[in-house]
């Protein structure tokens, strides 16, 4: 009986593996398609996707493609790649935040062979989880052996804590954005008052120079 | 045997079944080049809904055109040169496409944020179900079911939190980079606006020399 139910049970996680509902696009052979995340220091990101071919024979998407591979590829903030790998035809890739900002995910087709087979048309189901979401709580609850309520109450804390660090990032964010916006406050004053400067003194010196050429010449 | 054999069935069934992992909200932001388009696609089952935001967050103008197909090929909505925008649809069952439209444009490259709010898909199950497991109904088993309901208030209302977060960081967003360009501009314009009063003067400066030059040299 405890047999029947742990299959069970581990059939039903297999189930929520798959990114069956994700969002889907389609992409061409050497086309990259970018996606940028914007996430706070320390945060986990989970990528999965699945990808399947367009098939003439029977007029439809096939449900995987051996051989076909995806390359992923990640940037963080200061454009340094972080994580530079080639991936199955269904894969995972997670990484770690460890600067706040913007980082980029980008994905391209590893195959030279596609247009052949299936007139350039491939299929990615795409679903990016960051932070809490990816949290595994079947697996935290087998390893501190909590009781579901103990589980709950865990995913209510991690949930509260995601959002104190997108707080707190957006703290940071929004000083940077006080900065720039007075930088361009006193350089607008400054600058003007430059050129107001700058002109005065180009007039008062045409002037003079103007005056002492017409002199003479015995014009004035 | 049978309550414990019971309650491993309910923790594996809730656990497995995602209960409280993998959410079906999605957002993403990607950047959409000059003179493109970009089509992305959902799969929907009958009787849910389909809430898509939408925002520009940097790119000259901050316009985007905006589509959402249904199955059929009918377009559901459609939005011109918008900076944000926000559409609910009542879903039958089938793929719904969406596409961001950049082809009025010939230069500006458009950083776009949208976001996918999918309600009543089916897939987290109802957390009703558990009680047709639960054996005997006794003081404690209601107050666990008091305990679970306001858990569940709770994990429902910091998502929407978390959501709400999403939204305002894109706004956030939009808006430092908006300022960031306006300080590139100040700094270019300036320079470029002080070099040519400089130019300028020293130019009228020698030409009304070279008319007098020339004279005096006819005169003789």
């Amino acid at each position: 009986m405890t047999v029947v139910a742990s299959c069970v049970g581990v059939l039903l996680l297999f189930a929520w593996f798959t990114p069956s509902k994700a969002l889907y696009f389609h992409i061409g052979e050497t086309e990259k398609k970018c996606f940028i995340e914007e996430i706070p220091d320390e945060t986990m990101v989970i990528g999965k996707y699945r990808t399947q071919l367009w098939d003439k024979q029977t007029g439809s998407f096939l449900p995987a493609t051996p051989g076909l591979g995806m390359h992923v590829e990640i940037k963080d903030p200061d454009t340094k790649v972080i994580l530079s790998r080639q991936y199955g035809s269904d894969g995972r890739f997670t990484f770690t935040s460890h600067t706040p900002g913007e980082h980029q995910i980008c994905l391209h087709s590893n195959s030279t062979k596609m247009a052949l087979f299936a007139g350039g048309k491939l299929r990615v189901h795409l679903d990016i989880q960051v932070g809490e979401h990816t949290n595994n709580y079947p697996e935290i609850a087998a390893k501190d052996k909590l009781t579901e309520l103990q589980l709950r109450v865990r995913q209510l804390l991690d949930q509260v804590e995601q959002i104190q660090k997108e707080q707190n990032y957006q703290r940071y964010r929004e000083e940077r954005f006080r900065m720039t916006s007075e930088s361009t406050n006193q350089r607008v004053l400054w600058w003007s008052i430059a050129q107001t400067v700058i002109l005065i003194i180009t007039a008062i010196w045409q002037m003079r120079h103007l005056k002492s050429f017409f002199e003479a010449k015995k014009l004035v | 045997m049978w309550p414990t054999v019971v309650f491993s069935l309910f923790v594996q069934w809730s656990v497995g079944a995602g209960a409280f992992t993998q959410s079906l909200d999605s957002d993403f932001t990607f950047a959409l080049p000059a003179g493109r388009k970009e089509c992305f696609y959902q799969t929907m089952e009958k009787d849910a809904s389909l809430e898509i935001e939408y925002q520009v967050l940097d790119g000259a103008g901050l316009d985007v055109d905006f589509y959402l197909y249904s199955p059929s090929g009918h377009v559901l909505f459609s939005d011109f040169r918008k900076s944000d925008g926000v559409h609910t649809a009542e879903t039958e069952a089938g793929d719904y496409m969406f596409c961001f439209d950049n082809s009025f444009s010939t230069l500006s490259e458009k950083v776009i944020f949208f976001e996918l709010i999918l309600d009543n898909m089916g897939e987290g199950e109802d957390s009703e179900d558990w009680k047709e497991y639960m054996q005997g109904a006794d003081m404690l088993d209601l107050k666990l079911e008091d305990i679970m309901d306001s858990i569940n208030g709770v994990k429902a209302r910091l998502g929407k939190s978390l959501q709400i977060q999403t939204v305002l960081r894109a706004f956030e967003a939009r808006d430092r980079n908006l300022q960031e360009s306006n300080y590139e501009r100040v700094n270019v314009w300036s320079c470029t606006n002080m070099v040519v009063m400089v130019l300028v003067s020293c130019i009228q400066v020698y030409l009304l020399r070279s008319l007098f030059d020339d004279k005096r040299k006819t005169r003789t």
